[in-house]
């Protein structure tokens, strides 16, 4: 089936030429990036694979998150993996890591954005890599630090915590 | 069953200690072991726990101090807003105690803790400053104790499932109640990656029946030293129906029950069979085996019957059976890794015909789906080397080929080129091999005869690399000066690089192997480590180009 009208057409990048599709986000940004790149968005391939006119329109996703989705999916999406034991390899996987983890320096706030647009989207690589940051700002950290960090209220009676701070310290500490 | 409880390896490199008195020494064990079974263990067990994938959860946290800014108003709740499962995809994502502490931040946390998938690796259980020890011989020492403690409170708190289990420091033996119920708790809440490796001695401790419970939930399944319970009363409806890949190592299971746990995994993908305490027969009808890995094992008969999407059929240190052993290849349409062959201790037999020097080739004696083929060559060996055409010829279109030169303990009259000139037509050496990798060059005038063959028939042949025993000459001159022969030798393709390298380890007795990347498919080469490292070093002794010797 044609890809019909939320294809752009083509458009040339280091001298070939390649797929487009454009994607509108909550704020009526419009964005044009490379469909291998979209690709890696399952929800924006079913879209595509229905076709339609005029882009393709993702409500749920600002302008701000969905640019931050679209960085990690061009540099993800920008070659087909080399043999791993490749010198080249080793030399790219090095590079995606230090990509991964500058693109998690941000606050909070723009790191859950990015988790749900990740789940909405469907990127598994970046969800994967920003509840995987979730996780490790949890490790070794007591209960209350997390508390703060995240800012969760406790919601237990006194008695609850007691009971709980007994049965968690036997079982895990 | 007169071997059961001794790897075939050891029975072999201990030599004149025979068989009766060594069980004797064995039923002494449980304390105090011989030290060269030890040893031989030892080496078993790094490479089983090599075998087992690093758990999905560590403790490292790289990642952490990467949300730096704090939130601020509105935004200082924003993760608790986050559904359910996303906040269970995190929790499964922490080692075991740290995840147990999210409970207790909040209700809503409590419950996304007892339904997040959880991750338990002994290591991660137990007291903090306590390291997880797991060489033998340790007994029941006490990082065997504290995770048998650790283990039982965890496995029992949680409701399930559990993503990864993998206890591997435990002495079994002093708590064979504790495994029966680990086992049980196991199977009740549906674990799915399961590493259940016992520390020896003894070696032969039953594995308990609680085990089979498992079977449904199971994804990949790595076992390690135990004696495989029989299969005999299961049900004709048992199966492990989600098993992709099993590991089965230092085990002892009797033929019947092994292939009882192929046929019976219908989506199997990758079997893997490390020191087998018994000599392994098995039977290959499977319609989505992928790789089949044998190692550090005596093999009796390999039967590869039916196996339609075989890719790697992948061999390593293994040993030959007293009563000879035979490899057959039947229905293998999409084969494309074999080795490493150690010619001297297999029989090969494609289709109904055993390959023999002068077996005449034709359509039904030749694998020509192989593009990657390794060979163990004792090169010094007469009836090794004059095996080498006829066994080439069976695989016509290999692109890649590996030969490791195996010192052999004993030499014969050797053969010379005038022997590789009467070979005959080796197909695949002539038009379709483009990379050949010698690894063990000892400067002998048969290793020589073989490069100088491959350089003057292969006509397509792009790369060719020599890994050279140091020991064996004096001085890069000297490799120089032995190599003579093969670079002035007449190149039958015009545009091939020679390079020669050192090998970085002093004589080895086999060549370079890691279970783990065996089955890994998007390594395209598993047996190019030793020379790929070297090639991405860089630092060659010798580097030509056939157009210009």
């Amino acid at each position: 089936m044609a890809a019909a009208d939320s294809c752009d057409g083509i458009s040339t990048s280091g001298g070939g030429w390649e797929k487009t599709v454009t994607l509108v986000s909550s704020d009526d940004a419009r964005f044009e990036v490379r469909e291998a790149a979209a690709s890696l968005s399952q929800t924006v391939r079913r879209m595509i694979r229905a076709g339609g006119d005029g882009g393709i329109p993702l409500p749920k996703v600002d302008a701000r998150t969905l640019s931050t989705v679209l960085e990690y999916c061009n540099k993800h999406a920008a070659v087909p993996a080399p043999a791993p034991e490749s010198s080249s390899a080793e030399a790219a996987a090095v590079d995606l890591e230090w990509f991964d983890k500058e693109l998690m320096h941000v606050d909070l706030a723009t790191l859950c954005s990015l988790i749900r647009a990740a789940d909405y989207l469907e990127v598994a690589g970046l969800l994967d890599l920003t509840c995987k940051t979730v996780a490790d700002m949890i490790k070794s950290k007591t209960a209350e630090e997390i508390r703060q960090m995240f800012g969760i209220q406790n919601d237990f009676t006194p008695e609850e915590e007691e009971q709980l701070s007994r049965e968690n310290a036997g079982v895990f500490e | 069953m007169d071997q059961q409880f001794l790897m075939g390896m050891n029975m072999r490199e201990m030599g004149d200690i025979s068989n009766p008195q060594l069980q004797a020494i064995m039923e002494q064990l449980g304390v105090d072991c011989p030290q060269l079974v030890g040893l031989g263990v030892d080496m078993a067990l790094q490479y089983l726990y090599d075998a087992t994938p690093p758990p999905p959860v560590s403790r490292r946290a790289p990642l952490a101090s990467a949300a730096v800014s704090a939130p601020t108003g509105d935004d200082i709740d924003c993760l608790s807003r986050l559904p359910d499962g996303i906040l269970k995809n995190v929790v499964s994502r922490l080692p075991a105690k740290d995840a147990a502490r999210t409970a207790a931040l909040a209700s809503r946390w409590r419950g996304i803790w007892r339904s997040a998938p959880l991750a338990v690796v002994d290591a991660h259980i137990l007291p903090d400053g306590f390291a997880a020890v797991r060489m033998a011989p340790g007994g029941d020492d006490p990082s065997s104790m504290l995770v048998v403690a650790a283990a039982s409170r965890v496995l029992a708190a949680h409701p399930g499932p559990f993503r990864c289990v993998q206890l591997t420091c435990t002495h079994m033996a002093s708590h064979r109640d504790e495994a029966a119920r680990w086992l049980k708790l196991l199977a009740d809440k549906g674990v799915q990656e399961l590493a259940f490796i016992n520390r020896p001695w003894p070696l032969d401790l039953p594995l308990p029946t609680e085990f089979f419970g498992c079977a449904a939930s199971l994804t990949r399944l790595h076992l390690g030293v135990w004696r495989f319970p029989s299969t005999a009363g299961l049900p004709r409806s048992a199966r492990f129906p989600h098993l992709k890949e099993l590991v089965l190592s230092l085990i002892i299971v009797g033929d019947r029950d092994l292939q009882f746990l192929v046929d019976r995994s219908p989506v199997l993908e990758i079997l893997t069979i490390i020191s087998s305490q018994i000599d392994v027969r098995l039977r290959l009808i499977s319609r989505t085996l992928r790789c089949v890995q044998l190692g550090m094992s005596a093999l009796a008969d390999v039967n590869v019957v039916d196996a339609p999407r075989l890719e790697r059929l992948l061999l390593w240190m293994t040993m030959n059976h007293d009563k000879g052993s035979r490899i057959k290849i039947g229905h293998a349409p999409n084969l494309r890794m074999l080795g490493h062959w150690q010619l001297a201790d297999h029989e090969l037999e494609i289709g109904n015909t055993v390959i023999k020097v002068g077996t005449k080739v034709s359509p039904s004696t030749i694998v020509p789906s192989v593009k990657i083929l390794a060979l163990e060559v004792q090169s010094e060996v007469r009836n090794d080397v004059k095996m080498v055409p006829c066994f080439l010829k069976c695989f016509p279109n290999v692109e890649i080929l590996h030969v490791y030169s195996q010192n052999a303990d004993h030499t014969t009259s050797k053969l010379n080129l005038k022997f590789w000139q009467e070979a005959g037509h080796i197909e695949c050496v002539q038009s379709h091999v483009k990379k050949f990798v010698f690894e063990e060059f000892r400067g002998n005038r048969s290793e020589l005869s073989l490069l100088k063959f491959i350089a003057e028939k292969a006509q397509i042949l792009e790369k060719m690399v020599v890994m050279v025993v140091s020991e064996c000459f004096s001085s890069v001159d000297d490799v120089n000066a032995k190599l003579k022969p093969l670079t002035s030798a007449k190149w039958a393709s015009e545009n091939c690089k020679l390079s020669v390298f050192m090998s970085p380890v002093s004589e080895r007795g086999s060549p370079t192997w890691h279970f783990r990347i065996g089955s890994d498919f998007s390594w395209s080469d598993p047996f190019d480590l030793m020379a790929a490292d070297a090639e991405h070093r860089g630092n060659a002794v010798l580097h030509y180009f056939s157009s210009t010797l």
